[in-house]
Parts: structure tokens; sequence; C-alpha cells
């Protein structure tokens, strides 16, 4: 009878064992955020108030605490076609920010960018997918003030087709996108899209000269 | 004597402004500045109009907000109106500002001008290049090291049953 049992567990051990191999050797690709977390969705059951634009001034760190980024920002301009250039890859833990454009906390659409992965693996912005609508994220200015966004959707967009007014268009309130690559990889044409969150400006710390 | 009647004017205006506060800011003309266009972009002439100076009221404004310094204010061919213009340099980031004038009459006039960008971005952004896609290394040792303990146990109970069967 023990010999019946130890054969049994034999038996699991190995369908175990196959299938943590399998399993495993299967890609693991970058978090796609869920259906719950796009526009289509609704809206948060609480969603906080907008709080009124600030001046503009230059984003200086790009924070997430929802899924671990703490990152530098730098400026970013445009490529020769027309899309938004994207930080030097070599450094994955940086953050980009359109500086020709919206300053984080200022009235309109700030745009920031990141890798979510380079050569080496995960990059700044790996985690995005998994972002959710409530969470909060936060720039620091050069003006000592830290513009405090809640995520107001988490969605995905193929590259064709990608809605341009929609992630880049103004806003009267202020509003922050974070952008960064994925909706699915083929190892042929790379990532298939990008994975926008969008938030609104609901609160602000410190100041000029302030606390 | 000008000045004088200027200033007479302008005490005539307040006076009237104070008397008839509610119809003054019925009005809603005096402290208000008309602003075309309301949305520019770096480089482009924006301006800047009022009634708050009278007629035939100056002013000087203030656009130093987005680094365009001061202006001046001069009647308009609309003798209501005192006018002014001033550039928005190229460096300007986009943003809303606010623009003020100081009539020669004492009086004020504030109102916002929204910068935008020439450019702003079009299309899906490559930020990845798949460095972080590939086999979980992690489940595939823990997977290995299952069947391989699997595979001792099973020639431990082998022999055993090999040795049993001898022995009975």
């Amino acid at each position: 009878m023990t010999s019946k049992a130890k054969t049994w567990a034999l038996v699991l051990a190995v369908c175990a064992g196959l299938w943590l191999v399998r399993n495993g050797s299967q890609d693991v690709t970058p978090p796609i955020p869920s259906a719950a977390e796009a526009f289509a969705a609704g809206p948060n059951a609480y969603t906080e108030a907008a709080a009124d634009p600030l001046p503009p001034s230059d984003p200086v760190r790009l924070r997430i605490p929802g899924i671990g980024v703490d990152a530098p920002v730098t400026g970013l301009g445009l490529t020769g076609d027309g899309a938004l250039e994207v930080p030097p890859a070599a450094d994955g833990n940086l953050a980009g920010w359109f500086r020709e454009g919206t300053a984080p906390g200022a009235a309109g659409t700030a745009i920031t960018a990141g890798h979510v992965d380079n050569a080496e693996g995960p990059a700044v912005f790996y985690a995005l997918g998994a972002l959710r609508k409530g969470d909060r994220i936060e720039v620091d200015r050069e003006d000592g003030r830290t513009a405090v966004f809640t995520v107001d959707a988490v969605e995905v967009y193929e590259a064709e087709g990608f809605p341009d007014e929609k992630v880049y268009g103004p806003s009267e309130r202020a509003e922050l996108r974070v952008i960064t690559c994925g909706g699915g990889f083929s190892a042929r044409t790379g990532y298939r899209g990008n994975v926008v969150a969008f938030g609104h400006l609901i609160g602000v710390r410190g100041g000029p000269g302030g606390a | 004597m000008r000045t004088t009647a200027r200033l007479l004017t302008g005490s005539a205006l307040v006076v009237a402004s104070i008397g008839l506060g509610a119809q003054a800011s019925y009005a809603g003309d005096t402290g208000s500045l008309e602003i075309h266009p309301r949305t520019v972009a770096p480089g482009d002439s924006v301006t800047v109009s009022t009634r708050a100076c009278g007629k035939d009221g100056r002013g000087v404004g203030d656009a130093g907000s987005l680094g365009a310094g001061e202006f001046k204010l001069r009647p308009g061919t609309h003798k209501d109106f005192a006018v002014g213009e001033f550039t928005v340099p190229g460096h300007t980031r986009s943003g809303t500002y606010g623009i003020s004038v100081l009539c020669k009459n004492g009086e004020e006039a504030t109102g916002d001008v929204t910068v935008r960008g020439h450019h702003t971005p079009s299309g899906h952004v490559k930020t990845g290049v798949g460095g972080s896609v590939g086999p979980d290394t992690t489940q595939i040792a823990a997977g290995a090291a299952v069947l391989s303990a699997a595979a001792v146990g099973g020639v431990l109970l082998l022999r055993r049953r090999a040795s049993g069967t001898q022995g009975g």
C-alpha cells in the first residue's frame, strides 16, 4: 500500500515538474492592462476632483509608487517623421518628457514616455500595464513643487491607428500621459503597440521656497 | 490742460464705475482684457485690447509671465479701446499665462493667453526592444529540480522493490 502511494507521489511529481518546465518555457511578456482599467469600463467609483493647474515648470523626477517607479526625467523632442523621441535605451531607469509641450501640472496634456525594456531586460515602465485606476503618479518639478496625478485609465493601442488626438490632444485641466511599449510582442515585428496611462492633476505638494 | 482733462475724465470714470458698480460689472468691459488669438504658438504675435483705459486711453502691458516683457497700449481705431501687441518668445513652453495691463488712469485689466507648441507628436512610440521577453528561467529550474528529485525517488523505489522481491 505504501509502495502504491509512493508511486502516485512520483507520478504527481513528474507531472508537476513537466508542467513547470513547459510553462516556464513560454515567453513572459510585460503585464497587459485588464479591460477594467480602460475608459470603456467606466470611471472609478470615486474619482478625485481636478486641482487647479500650476504655472509651467520642467519636470525632474517621476514616481509611480504602486509599481515601484522612481526615475529621473529627461527632455524629448520629435523624430523626423513626427513621432515622439524616446529616452536613450542604455539607461533603463530613465523617463522622458515632451519638452515642447505642456509641463506636468500645467494646464494641458503633459506627455511622458519611457522604455518597457531594453536589451538587458525590464526597464523603467515595465510594469505600467499593471497600473490601476486611482493609482498615484507624482512628478517633481524644477520649481520645487510636486504635481500629484490620479490614474483615470490605462489603455492599450495597436501601432496602426494610434489615437493621436486622445493621447496627445489638448486639455483644459492639467493632465498627464505615461506611454510605453506593449500590447503583445513578436520576435519579428517587436511590440505591437503602446500601453498608455491617462491621469489628471489632483493635488500639489511643496512650492517655490515653501515646504 | 489735456492731462487735467484726462485726469478728470479718469476720475469721472472711476466715480461712475463706483456709482454704477453693478452696471459696470454687468457690462464686463472694464477690467477685462481682450486677447487675440487666445491660443498661440511660440513666435506668434498677440493683440491685446481693453476698454479699461478709457476713451483715448493709454497703458502699459506686462507679458513678463511668458518672457515677453512690457509693451505699450495706445488708442486703437476704435477710440474706446487701448490696443497693444507683443510677441510670444520662440522658447516659450506650452501653458496658460496671465497678461496684465496697467492703464494711465490707474485701471487694471487682466486676461489669459494659452501657448501651445507648434508640434505635437503623432503615432505610436518605440519604447521597447523585447529584452524583457523570454522564458521564465526560475520556473524551468524549479521544474527541472522537481523532475530530478522524482527520478532519484523512482530509482530508490525500484531498488527497494527489487530487494523486497529477493527477500520474499
